[in-house]
Formats: C-alpha cells, sequence, structure tokens
C-alpha cells in the first residue's frame, strides 16, 4: 500500500545539458503523486513523459534525482518488493501496451488476471469487453488487431489488479471521442473503488476528466 | 501457468532441443556403461577363491648358487621388511611367518587303502591377507583341530601327476575337505598329536598356510624361542605397474611371481580403457550441456520481450524462469530414465557372454552406476537451472 509517490529533483540523463533551461512542473521539481487524486501530465513528444513511468515501474533507472514510495526510495527496493508493486500497488497502461501478440484478447487480460488470482471476476471482465466494444475478439490473436482495439484490451488488462496508482500513458491515442469517454469512466470508476491515484499523459488530445491537477512535462 | 507456458514456448526449436536430448543421452550412457562394465568384468579378476587380491605382490628374495653354496639365508632382516614399508608403492606389508617346530602329518582313508605320511613344514599370513573367508579358518587355545589352506597346484600334482601314474583314484576338492590329517607337533621339549583338516585351496599362494593365530601360539609353545626371520613377505602396493616396484627389486634382488603383474597389467589397462571411454562419455555430456546452454540462450534472446513484459506486468523472476526450468528438468530426467533402459538392455547382451566365458561368476548389482548417474543428473540439472535464473536475472537488470 503506497499513499505517494515522490518525485525528488528528477532528471532524465539526456536532459542533464539542458538542466540550467528546464521549465518543467516535473524534472527537477518536488512533487508528489497522492492517492485518490486525478493527475494529467501534458507534453510535447520528446519531453520524456514515457520515461517517466519507466521510471516510476523500475523499466529504467537512467535519472538523476529520487523517486520514492512514501519515504522509501525506489533504489532501495528490491526485486521482491517491485514484484509486489507491479502486481498489488501500481498499475500501468503502457503506451507501447506490451501485450503478447501471440495470445487472444480475452488470454492477454487472463494471463494477468491468473496472477492475481481472479482479481477481477469473469462477469465484470466481460462488461468491460462490451462496454468498450471489442467483446467479438475476444478470440482474436492480438496480433491481428487495430491499436485502437489493442490498447482497450491493454485497458482491460491494467485493471486486473489491485493498485494505489494506475498509469495511464496516452490511453487513447488511437481512440474515438465516444470508446475515450467509455474508457475513461471505465478507468475512473475502477479508480474510485479502490480508491487510488490516477496519472494520464497526453499529447494533446485527452480523456475529458475532473483533473485534480494538471502538470506540463 | 498455462498461458505463461503457451506464452514462452514460442521459439523453441525442437531440433536443438531433440540434439541435447540425443547427446545427453549418448555421453551419459557410456559414462554409465563404461562404469558398469568396469566394476562386472572386474568380478572376474576378484574372484571368491583367488587368494591374492589384485594388487598384491609375494615377495621373495632371489635363489641363486651362490647363495646355495654359501649358505646365505634368504630371509628378510628387519630393517629390510621396514624400508620396504617405507616405499610410496606400498600400500601395507604382511609377512610370512615360519613355523619353528617340526611338522609330521599322516593322511589316510582305510575304505580307499590310501595312506601315507610325510614331513611338511606350516606357514602363515596375517589374516587380512587372506581372502579365503570361512568360519573354519580360526584358532583357539586349546583347539585340538587345526585347519589349512593348501596350493591348489598340490592337488593337481596328485590327481594329475602321482595318483595318475599309480593308478591311485583322484581326489576332488570336496573330498579332501572330509579327510582328516594326524599332525604331529615336534617342538624341542614336547611333541604333540592334532588334528588337521584342508578347508580351501588357494590359486596363487604356494605355500601350507594355517592362522595366524595358531602359529604364534605354537611357535611360543614348541619354539626354541628364536625370533625367525621371514622368508616372504606379502606386499600390498597402489598399482602394480608401478615402474618404481620392477627397479626397487631389481636393486635388492628382490622377486615375485611374474603373473600377478601380467594380471596387475591387465586390470590396469581396463581402467585405462574404460577411463578414456569414460572420458569420452563425460565430453559429449559436457557437450550436449553446452548445446543446451545454446539453446537456452538463444531462446531467452528471442523470448526477451515476452519475459520482460512478463515481468513488467508483475510476474516474478522465479515464475518467468520456471517454464524453462522445468522443461531442462523434465528433458534432463528422460534422458536419465532412458538411459538406465538402454544401459540394462546392452548389459543384458555382455552378461549373456560373460557368463558363458565364466559361468560362476558372481556380477554386481547396479547399484553403484545408479548412484552415478543421479550425479550427474544433478549436476547437470543444477546447472541448467543456475544459468536459466541467471539469464532470467539479466533482463531484470535489462543488461545482455
Amino acid at each position: 500500500m503506497y499513499q505517494t509517490i515522490k518525485l525528488d529533483n528528477v532528471l532524465p540523463h539526456v536532459f542533464e545539458e539542458r538542466r540550467s533551461q528546464m521549465h518543467s512542473d516535473v524534472w527537477l521539481q518536488q512533487l508528489q503523486f497522492q492517492k485518490g487524486q486525478l493527475y494529467l501530465v501534458e507534453a510535447a513528444s520528446g519531453t520524456g513523459k514515457s520515461s517517466l513511468c519507466s521510471y516510476i515501474f523500475g523499466y529504467r533507472k537512467d535519472f538523476s534525482g529520487t523517486i520514492a514510495f512514501d519515504d522509501r526510495s525506489i533504489n532501495d527496493l528490491k526485486v521482491s518488493d517491485w514484484v509486489n508493486a507491479r502486481k498489488s500497488s501500481l498499475s500501468i497502461l503502457w503506451q507501447e501496451l506490451r501485450l503478447f501478440p501471440e495470445l487472444t484478447a480475452w488470454e492477454n487480460v487472463m494471463i494477468k488476471n491468473n496472477l492475481t488470482k481472479g482479481f477481477q471476476p469473469v462477469y465484470q471482465l466481460n462488461e468491460w469487453f462490451d462496454l468498450l466494444d471489442i467483446a467479438d475478439k475476444k478470440q482474436t490473436v492480438i496480433g491481428r488487431m487495430s491499436f485502437g482495439q489493442q490498447q482497450r484490451v491493454a485497458l482491460v488488462r491494467s485493471l486486473c489488479q489491485p493498485f494505489d496508482f494506475l498509469f495511464a500513458d496516452e490511453p487513447i491515442s488511437h481512440l474515438d471521442d465516444e470508446n475515450s469517454r467509455i474508457m475513461g469512466e471505465i478507468m475512473m470508476s475502477e479508480a474510485r473503488k479502490q480508491g487510488a491515484g490516477v496519472i494520464v499523459t497526453s499529447i494533446g488530445k485527452h480523456i475529458d476528466l475532473p483533473y485534480d491537477k494538471v502538470l506540463k512535462l | 501457468m498455462k498461458l505463461v507456458w503457451k506464452l514462452l514456448r514460442q521459439h523453441i526449436s525442437i531440433g536443438q532441443f531433440a540434439g541435447f536430448t540425443l547427446a545427453n543421452l549418448v555421453g551419459m550412457l557410456i559414462i554409465l556403461l563404461g562404469l558398469q562394465f568396469y566394476q562386472d568384468v572386474q568380478s572376474i579378476f576378484s574372484s571368491r577363491e583367488s587368494f591374492m587380491k589384485k594388487d598384491y605382490l609375494v615377495v621373495s628374495k632371489q635363489v641363486n648358487t651362490a647363495s646355495t653354496l654359501t649358505g646365505k639365508s634368504g630371509t628378510f632382516s628387519k630393517s629390510e621388511i621396514n624400508d620396504l614399508k617405507l616405499q610410496p608403492f606400498a600400500q601395507s606389508v604382511g609377512v610370512f611367518t615360519p613355523a619353528d617346530f617340526q611338522v609330521t602329518c599322516n593322511m589316510g582313508m582305510k575304505e580307499l587303502g590310501l595312506q601315507f605320511g610325510t614331513e611338511m613344514f606350516f606357514e602363515s599370513v596375517p589374516d587380512e591377507y587372506v581372502d579365503y573367508a570361512s568360519d573354519q579358518w580360526t584358532f583357539q587355545e586349546g583347539d585340538t583341530f587345526i585347519p589349512i589352506i593348501l596350493p591348489r597346484n598340490y592337488l593337481n600334482l596328485y590327481n594329475f601327476g602321482f595318483a595318475q601314474t599309480r593308478g591311485l583314484p583322484k581326489i576332488s576338492e570336496n573330498v579332501i575337505g572330509m579327510i582328516t590329517l594326524d599332525i604331529t607337533i615336534k617342538g624341542e621339549f614336547n611333541t604333540d598329536h592334532y588334528k588337521g583338516r584342508i578347508v580351501g585351496f588357494s590359486n596363487r599362494l604356494n605355500t601350507i598356510l594355517v592362522p595366524e593365530k595358531f602359529m604364534v601360539w605354537a611357535n611360543e609353545k614348541y619354539g626354541k624361542g628364536k625370533e625367525l626371520n621371514p622368508s616372504r613377505m606379502i606386499l600390498e602396493v597402489y598399482n602394480p605397474t608401478d615402474d618404481a616396484i620392477v627397479k626397487y627389486f631389481d636393486e635388492n634382488s628382490y622377486e615375485t611371481e611374474d603373473d600377478k603383474l601380467a594380471q596387475g597389467k591387465t586390470t590396469w589397462f581396463l581402467k585405462l580403457m574404460v577411463g578414456v571411454v569414460m572420458a569420452v562419455g563425460g565430453l559429449i555430456t559436457g557437450l550436449a550441456l553446452y548445446i543446451l546452454m545454446l539453446s537456452i540462450y538463444l531462446l531467452v534472446q528471442k523470448n526477451t520481450t515476452k519475459l520482460e513484459n512478463l515481468l513488467l506486468i508483475g510476474y516474478s523472476p522465479r515464475q518467468v524462469a520456471a517454464p524453462y526450468q522445468l522443461l531442462t528438468l523434465g528433458l534432463n530426467l528422460l534422458v536419465f530414465i532412458l538411459a538406465l533402459i538402454l544401459l540394462t538392455v546392452f548389459r543384458g547382451q555382455y552378461l549373456a557372454m560373460l557368463e558363458t566365458l565364466y559361468p560362476d561368476l558372481l556380477v554386481p548389482g547396479l547399484g553403484q552406476t545408479i548412484v552415478v548417474g543421479i550425479v550427474i543428473f544433478v549436476v547437470v540439472t543444477l546447472v541448467n537451472l543456475l544459468v536459466i535464473r541467471q539469464k532470467v536475472a539479466t533482463i531484470w537488470k535489462r543488461k545482455d
């Protein structure tokens, strides 16, 4: 259970030479993401939005400064801590989705839901598939689905676990307005149910939601 | 787990894994078969009744004309015995204790009309050098019965030489075991009568052997009290083909029966051959292991993205490694079981042949070979498991 994610003076290595010209609400700032709050991180492409997600998920470490879960620096986390965090505290909808192209849409969701011992009941998953208009694609291999469809599968997968924070890295880049709205509703209702913080990133087009805070990267 | 396996079995090359299985099977089979064959054949050399084990030598001094004429004693002094004990090739040294009294023996079977007496002698060696194991090979003070072991060629001499030309009946080993010998021991001051029986024959030892316990006791009772130097020694050696033995014997004018060294050589060559064969087997197993390592590396490399994504959605490195670990464990187990089955089949074939050559051959069981097989299985599997874990760990750390 994490209450806050703290960023202290964080800067990706690639921006090191531009350190003095940094004008960002995130980089080189003291920043806290609180549980229960909704954030929008707006960015032009190439400003390190996906890097931020990678840092927080322990996937990359090419930054200076400190990122801490509550008061524990992520540099001190052990392998088992990360496994637990990714399984039951932090969830993410990656920009590149990270689905398994060889498996079907349903299998991609179940591979996560099995890991969390059936965190979401099957009827809930079916309901989401219906709402997102991909119910007929359940048995379709991910590799044969459009990116927009894949984004919706990835959203369902990201909800198949308990989380304190949900990251959505450009979740609607390939969705129409109607599907974006539905996605936003599903995401927010689940986050509210779990009392989680939500961090949405966007490079322009973003889901229309009552954001508590908007940060420019 | 089923889904994870479905995902991770992508890119598994049946060819590579079949290659590994086959190569590992061949390697393991060669090692196990070599080991079992060695044990089985070894049992021919160390058959129960042979007095000398393979690596024992009987040492005596050379007898030549000069020593006969000068009356020089052919016995070993204390310092000579100690010197031999100190040689690096000598594992242990036992001395033949001669009798310090006179022995006369009368034997006969009245039913066969056969009766004769002869003067004779006794010698003894420490019991650990006697590999004729029997309850009868013992003596307690006060016993009037003395067990005796004769060289087998004495019996042959009688049966095929003496009895043949005189028209006397041939005597089997069993029959001779039933004959009671009347033994008279004449010491310096007293004379006593004992009963004796031949309890066994030795192919290797050319002496009339009695238990050492008896000899010690009798020498004290009947002897002149003078310490007697032994004329022969039994030498237990580490390696009968050691050049140093021949050299040492030449320098000191000692000699030994040649066939001991010859048999030792045969054993040694057998060991050498089996050693080479097993080394080849080991090499093949090693290469097979290498093939498996390469295929796993390749497999993990091809599936890096999948493994990485599994880790990112919360699967632990252990869970991700498990399918590949189970796969190799299964393959290794299969190889082990197949190797044992093939071993039994091949062994059955050569055992049938060996048994026609040596009908009363007592071959050892598969126990030791199975233990070695298990050790190989465990070592190979452990290496596999560790490498896979290592490989997944590098993906976790995103280092190649």
